[in-house]
């Protein structure tokens, strides 16, 4: 075992291996109060890596309803379960034991395996709030006390990756250009320890190749500098994907920096379990507190407060609005005035968009094209 | 072991790589990428182990990854155009490899979309595309893809027999119980194309002349409609293309064909082109019950709509029962960036629903009482004084006078001498009959029939100033009102003497509404009636007039399809007018249900109204226009091909009065057999009277499964035909370019069917035109008549087809040239003081024509639901009232204690609150188990039923999706299901996951005549799983609309088949039920406030003004979301017995475990 730093627990934290960082660490944010559940996503990734024999069932990326909604079944029922009533020093430091600092004698994590049949119902609680409504209910404020939202999860090509820890064969590796975590197809055997160890579910055996596999970050993508493809198909515009500084860096004009360490508007979910995972959540304004303190941690409340106040922050208004306007990974944004603008690499830019969309009003009479204009026709 | 296993597979697979592709080409198997991913060399495996210590240190051979990347990379792409029925029409980008479409994606380019003045939209209109367009690789290639031109084996049994018919009747002599249960052969395209137009011609010929009406007449058709086919057999065939904006091209080519029909009748009854009748052209937007049917009775246009970028506009936007969420999800991202941007949400619903948990309030009501909630708040704004006076004076009919004696407006020419209606001015031309308009393009005014200005007169206000009534024209509506100077009293009793000498008294329409609504609609009633709470409504009217002009007010699906629909919309449209909520960016109403917006195209008669007779051959000349064929509305044939006759009375007005349905052929339109309303009706007691159904269809549907000629089309990937679509929704006009995919099977385009037939009929009778008539389509050149469309439609015109084909083929579509971006609909009446498109000018909330009054529904009044309610149904909720005075159903000589289905429709009943709320449902009086309403919303996985049955939608559709179909008692990889309130399974011995049977009113549902025992009752009644969800308030049921119905194929599947499918095993047809359907408990309704020869509006294309029906708009409209039900279980949850695994395990609502407790309450949490 090493000793490893996790930032998001504020403290180091014991690993197999001393894992150093990736040169470049990809990194998402998704802003679970625009999601609508729609699955298009799911079947982007579907579409793309995963419509063969022996893949059915899988879901690289999928969509739960929380509180009822699991795929594969009560999987962070299981996880919270195994690690505990989690306690915080404050808003820091994580004061529980990890995956793999709880990982049971001889096992380097502490982990489970889903049966055959956990893997059923991928979409089980879809649209069920908790909290069973009557006659007439209002809900007059937020959160709500009925409730349900939408979690859409992916790998999180975490900065310690459970399965790379668990890989009997070591068939699992995270690429130092940038940090994306792969199961080599040719190397691994089926044996499923990395399906266990995965906090987050998201390795997935397929019984027809023998081996396991998962969401590999749409990596030939991101290697031509494009978003993945649950990002680019993201109607909801609720998804964006670059590269995130690490602990000891930020730069603000970094998208996700910005989000992630500056505003600290998105945070990650289930940090507990030590993975340092790379996927980071808007938490939804509406859920109950208890159960989003018990899913995202401390930081929460001022995440949340920092979102209602979206409206008179411009610079994190003016990058929501770019969420979704460009198939390109956008390294770097500006906001002036009523523009925001998204830039690649090379700082060249990629997309401008209004934070208003704007209005036309056009003459009733197009005397060149000589056609009277109407709203009713 | 492992490595020997797939060494040998590759070997095989290798081998077989160059057949499997062609397989997949030929047979449809839908291309499985592991297939291809099995031949990537990385499944050769290494033989020789690495040993590797630390992976973040030491990497293997990273070779292996390039399969991932070559397995990206197409090898070509293309832009088409997805054209469900969910408005968005999304250009989407197809990915090729090996000559399949492997994969789908947003193509990025509404950014770039531009208007003819170089205004541009922005890329915030990006991503457009969702689960479904992406999922269509599953469809392209599915098993289930029409593959030709397919006719029914009796079908064409009974053809080649020369069509026989009994003498007595006319009938075929075919068995019409051998649809559904029929084998199927497929045609070369040119027979099936001779097949129907011999069919064509038989039916024209059989039911032409004094001897076809004496056929219909024996065959048992109302009287009425005989009369209304005029002797003319080709009155009786029924066209209609399905949601035609979809495709303005092919789909609209069906209503091209229905007009060219008059060829054919002047070719059977010898008659003169100006004799000669097309067929009937079925309408559309009502018949999917989308149409909010009082938007015309408020403004004598179909749909007032604002595109769904508005809430970055708005203050406030509340949605009346709009799944904004679920149902227009590529512009869900506006309501959540508005929000972000500190606009304020408000969801009413009748359940916790997808766009519940994306607002900020949410109100939860009973089904069926939008209207009621509507009008306690405009009670509460009225009482408080909080409403815009000076709009209401300006704006709307409230400040005009009523006469008391004769419920009808006071008119100038009752109380002055030789009163002559004023001249008029504002944006509007008096015609006289007869008189052509201006092609559209040129059209600047509303064109208004001199007999209706004549017959309209003016109204009246009481002019406080002077003390006296004074004539208020249609001109004077916004600003041009407040220039009159007049001061128009809103309340009190007024005597004026007619010309005649005598006096009436006159109250203006605002004090005997606000009289009205103060009898009934108090915060305490109306919570009550609705379930809101007090403070609820209080809150929300509040917050709705301190929004002045800043607030949506969004309607959906939800309430639109009730019986009560219209009601809902004028009391809608009441609370944003006394607002000032209409016609503002950001302040407005908005109806959201179908893609319906064809009259944007206003062109479209070029192409579906060409005079046959006189058919343009110069491509680059506009045709002239004669309209042939005439509209009906589908609900008719689908109410058991009856008009709405009941007692001694026959509601529907001559306007609209269907004629029989002898052959109907549609496209592009599940809806109108597949997923009917009463589905199972239709198919056991309508389906048997119509000698012939053909259907356009590239998957096959239950619609297929009971046809007699399925000719089978392109899909969306693969059309060769060039088309254009829009939308209500937004701006942007989608070319739908030509594909350079090859056709995957031997399918046509819609349009090469319909001038297939035609070309077929041209022989047959030996008449060229019928030919001609097509000529443009025959020679590949649909672009001149698409250009023709745009030439004459005001928002397209100065755009060049051929080249917007191009830049669709970039994947950018084009923005309509509106009068505003982003349009919405009355910016000019309230921005320009324009009139409506209607009598007064005015947003009408009073009906003085004769049927309003008869059916007490002159004033806004709330009627309770037809079906779905614990009450007596259809009651007027009214106290005594001087200007309610509807006739009894005594007076159409029904008994008033007759509560059955049909009387329920025409029975005008006043109760009060105070009574009604006593009474209970028919149902439930006679056999308590009747207790539950049941609605029937449409969800995110469907757009109507169009993918819903592919393995990827219907393993994401809900709570039982099982792609390895572990219970082989489900009907797919995932299937239909109603869902409750715990407690209320609970209360019946019902488990979460179990299997139930569902029953409606015994009356009809199923279907009119079942039996225990029937092979049909076993097709139609109800079964589906049962599902806890906290979600639904107690005592209703929702289960989702778009699901697939059980046919007759289906169930013999089911029972039949090894793997339990319930799946044709003669078609393939999927059901996603064992038994019957949604459609197992609801029904058709006819509604008599729908059927007026007398309502004033605009008709569907075009500036000018006439009354009665119109299809679209208005038009009967059903009412397919509301029942009345009973449940019983009928299996366990789990196969082998007891509970459904997930209720087992603790992770349910209503069984949750210890676990699952403290999970849910956060419990893992420790501040």
């Amino acid at each position: 075992m090493a000793e490893v730093f996790n930032w998001q627990l504020g403290r180091d934290m014991q690993y197999p291996f001393e894992a150093p960082r990736p040169k470049r660490q990809i990194a998402w944010v998704f802003d679970t109060n625009k999601c609508i559940a729609c699955q298009t996503c799911t079947v982007a990734c579907k579409s793309t890596w995963t419509s063969g024999t022996g893949q059915e069932y899988m879901l690289w990326n999928n969509v739960e309803t929380k509180p009822y909604g699991f795929f594969p079944q009560g999987w962070d029922v299981q996880l919270l379960d195994r690690l505990g009533v989690v306690k915080w020093d404050g808003d820091q430091t994580y004061q529980g034991q990890t995956i793999f600092e709880s990982a049971p004698a001889g096992e380097r994590v502490n982990g489970w395996l889903p049966m055959a049949q956990d893997w059923m119902h991928p979409n089980v609680g879809e649209d069920e709030p908790a909290g069973a409504v009557e006659r007439g209910t209002y809900l007059d404020r937020l959160p709500h006390d009925t409730w349900f939202s939408y979690l859409a999860r992916i790998c999180n090509h975490c900065t310690y990756p459970a399965c790379v820890a668990a890989c009997p064969r070591q068939a699992i590796y995270k690429r130092p250009e940038d940090g994306i975590v792969l199961v080599d197809q040719s190397r691994c055997r089926g044996y499923q320890e990395c399906v266990a160890a995965c906090p987050y579910k998201k390795v997935m055996y397929n019984n027809e190749t023998r081996v396991s596999e998962k969401c590999i970050a749409c990596f030939p993508k991101i290697e031509q500098g494009y978003q993945p493809q649950c990002v680019t198909s993201c109607i909801g515009r609720i998804r964006i994907a670059s590269f995130i500084s690490g602990p000891d860096d930020l730069d603000p004009k970094r998208p996700v920096d910005f989000l992630v360490k500056v505003r600290k508007v998105a945070l990650p979910l289930y940090p507990q379990a030590g993975t340092e995972p790379n996927v980071y959540y808007i938490p939804p304004i509406h859920a109950p507190r208890e159960y989003l303190h018990q899913m995202f941690g401390p930081a929460v409340d001022e995440a949340i407060e920092t979102y209602q106040n979206i409206k008179n922050d411009p610079e994190l208004l003016g990058l929501m609005m770019l969420f979704g306007s460009t198939e390109r990974i956008m390294h770097s944004f500006s906001v002036d005035g009523e523009i925001a603008t998204g830039f690649d690499e090379q700082g060249e830019e990629l997309v401008s968009v209004p934070l208003r969309e704007p209005t036309f009003i056009r003459e009733f009479f197009d005397d060149v094209h000589e056609a009277y204009l109407h709203n009713i026709t | 072991m492992t490595e020997d296993r797939h060494n040998q597979d590759h070997g095989e697979r290798a081998v077989s790589r160059r057949s499997f592709l062609k397989r997949a080409a030929a047979a449809g198997a839908g291309l499985t990428l592991a297939e291809l991913f099995a031949f990537e060399p990385w499944s050769l495996e290494a033989a020789e182990p690495v040993v590797i210590g630390d992976p973040f240190a030491i990497f293997p051979d990273r070779g292996w990854e390039k399969a991932y990347r070559d397995l990206f990379a197409p090898d070509s792409e293309y832009v088409f155009t997805c054209a469900p029925n969910d408005t968005h029409n999304c250009l989407l980008k197809a990915h090729v490899k090996n000559g399949i479409v492997v994969r789908i994606s947003p193509t990025y380019g509404y950014g770039k979309a531009t208007d003819l003045h170089g205004n541009q939209a922005s890329h915030r209109w990006d991503p457009r595309c969702c689960q479904k367009g992406l999922a269509l690789t599953r469809k392209f290639y599915g098993d289930r893809r029409v593959r030709g031109a397919m006719v029914r084996q009796g079908f064409k049994e009974w053809a080649d027999a020369g069509f026989p018919r009994d003498a007595q009747t006319g009938r075929p002599q075919m068995d019409m119980e051998r649809r559904g249960r029929d084998g199927w052969v497929k045609l070369p395209w040119d027979d099936a194309f001779e097949l129907a137009a011999r069919a064509y011609l038989d039916v024209a010929q059989t039911y032409s002349g004094p001897e076809g009406a004496a056929y219909l007449t024996t065959q048992g058709y109302d009287p009425d409609m005989v009369e209304a086919a005029h002797e003319a057999g080709v009155q009786t065939i029924k066209i209609r293309g399905g949601m035609p904006l979809l495709g303005i091209y092919r789909i609209y080519s069906f209503y091209r064909f229905a007009n060219g029909l008059a060829l054919l009748d002047a070719h059977v009854r010898g008659v003169a082109p100006e004799e000669a009748l097309g067929g009937r052209g079925w309408d559309s937007y009502s018949w999917h019950t989308d149409l909010p049917p009082g938007h015309p009775m408020v403004t004598g246009h179909l749909t007032v709509e604002f595109d769904l970028v508005s809430p970055e506009h708005a203050d406030l936007v509340v949605m009346f029962g709009m799944n904004w969420i679920s149902t227009k999800m590529p512009d869900a991202h506006w309501l959540a960036e508005a929000r972000q941007k500190g606009t304020h949400l408000i969801n009413i619903a009748t359940d916790y629903q997808s766009t519940s948990n994306r607002s900020d309030e949410v109100i939860l009501i009973r089904p069926g009482t939008d209207a009621a909630l509507a009008l306690g708040c405009a009670r509460y704004i009225i009482a408080e004084g909080l409403y815009d006076e000076a709009n209401v004076r300006a704006s709307t009919d409230l400040p005009l006078l009523v006469r008391m004696d004769t419920h009808e407006l006071l008119n100038a020419r009752d109380v002055l001498p030789d009163y002559q209606p004023a001249p008029l001015s504002n944006y509007v031309q008096i015609i006289e009959a007869g008189q052509p308009l201006p092609p559209g393009n040129l059209q600047d005014s509303q064109y208004l029939p001199s007999a209706l200005r004549e017959r309209w007169g003016d109204f009246m206000m009481w002019d406080r100033a002077g003390g006296s009534a004074v004539p208020i024209t249609r001109d004077q509506v916004g600003e041009r009102f407040h220039e009159t100077g007049v001061d128009p009293a809103l309340e009190g009793e007024f005597t004026v003497r007619l010309v005649d000498g005598s006096e009436v008294t006159v109250q203006p329409v605002f004090g005997q509404l606000k009289r009205y609504l103060d009898d009934n609609f108090d915060l305490q009633t109306t919570s009550e009636v609705t379930w809101a709470k007090p403070e609820a409504i209080e809150s929300l009217a509040k917050q709705i007039a301190a929004a002045r002009g800043k607030t949506l007010l969004a309607h959906g699906m939800g309430p639109n399809h009730f019986f009560n629909a219209d009601l809902k919309d004028r009391a809608i449209f009441l609370l944003a007018a006394l607002t000032d909520n209409i016609g503002h960016l950001g302040g407005n109403v908005g109806s959201y249900a179908g893609n319906y917006r064809g009259s944007i195209f206003n062109g479209l008669p070029q192409w579906i109204k060409e005079d046959p007779f006189d058919i343009e051959l110069d491509p680059a000349q506009p045709a002239r226009v004669h309209s042939y064929y005439k509209g009906e509305s589908a609900h008719f044939y689908n109410y058991g091909d009856r008009p709405l006759r009941v007692g001694d009375k026959n509601f529907t007005g001559s306007t609209h009065m269907p004629t029989p349905t002898k052959a109907m052929h549609f496209g592009n339109s599940n809806s109108l057999l597949g997923n009917t309303k009463w589905h199972h009706d239709t198919v056991h007691n309508v389906l048997p009277n119509i000698d012939a159904i053909f259907v356009n269809e590239w998957w096959w549907t239950a619609s297929c499964e009971y046809a007699d000629i399925v000719f089978g089309v392109d899909s969306w990937g693969e059309r060769k035909n060039l088309d254009a679509t829009g939308s209500c929704t937004n701006s942007f006009l989608h070319m739908a370019p030509r594909s350079p995919l090859d056709r995957i099977y031997d399918t046509k385009g819609d349009a090469e069917v319909t001038s297939g037939i035609a070309a077929k009929l041209a022989e047959l009778i030996g008449d060229q035109r019928f030919v001609d008539y097509w000529r443009f389509q025959h020679e590949g050149r649909e672009d001149v008549y698409l250009q023709r469309i745009f030439d004459e439609s005001n928002a397209t015109r100065g755009y060049n087809a051929l080249e917007l084909e191009e830049r669709a083929k970039a994947g950018i579509p084009a923005l309509m040239n509106f009068r505003t971006y982003p349009r919405h609909g009355g910016w000019e009446q309230r921005n320009e003081s324009k009139p409506w498109y209607n009598r007064s000018g005015r947003l009408e909330f009073y009906r003085d024509e004769p049927e309003f009054r008869e059916y007490g529904e002159n004033l806004p009044v709330f009627r309770e639901p037809v079906d779905a309610t614990f009450h007596e149904p259809n009651v007027i909720h009214a106290k005594p009232h001087p200007l309610i005075t509807p006739a009894a159903p005594a007076a159409y000589g029904l008994d008033p204690s007759d509560l059955s289905t049909e009387t329920r429709q025409v029975r005008n009943v006043m109760k009060p609150w105070s009574d009604l709320k006593d009474t209970v449902h028919p149902l439930s009086a006679a056999d308590d188990r009747y207790r539950f309403i049941f609605i029937t919303p449409k969800y995110r996985h469907g757009a109507h039923s169009t993918p819903v049955d592919l393995d990827w939608m219907s393993m994401l559709f809900g709570p039982f999706g099982d792609v390895y179909r572990h219970d082989s008692r489900m009907p797919w990889v995932g299937e239909g299901y109603l869902e409750m309130h715990p407690t209320d399974g609970q209360a019946l011995g019902i488990d979460d996951g179990d299997y139930v049977w569902f029953d409606a009113d015994p009356q009809d549902r199923p279907y009119r005549g079942w039996q225990e025992g029937d092979a049909d009752y076993e097709v139609a009644r109800g079964m589906a799983r049962a599902r806890f969800q906290n979600a639904i308030q107690p005592g209703v049921i929702r289960m989702w609309y778009n699901m697939y119905v059980a046919t007759r194929g289906s169930v013999r599947g089911a029972r039949e088949r090894a793997d339990g499918l319930a799946k044709n095993p003669e078609t393939g047809y999927q059901a996603m039920f064992r038994h019957g359907s949604h459609q197992s408990g609801v029904r058709a309704w006819l509604r008599p406030t729908l059927l007026t020869d007398t309502l004033v509006r605009k008709p569907f294309f075009g500036q000018d003004i006439g009354v009665g029906h119109e299809n679209d708009v208005h038009c009967a409209n059903g009412a397919p979301k509301e029942s009345f039900i009973r449940l019983e279980k009928a299996e366990d949850g789990a196969p082998e017995g007891g509970l459904w695994r997930p209720a087992q395990n603790g992770l349910r609502a209503g069984y949750e475990s210890d676990l699952m407790q403290r999970y849910l309450a956060g419990a893992f949490y420790e501040a």
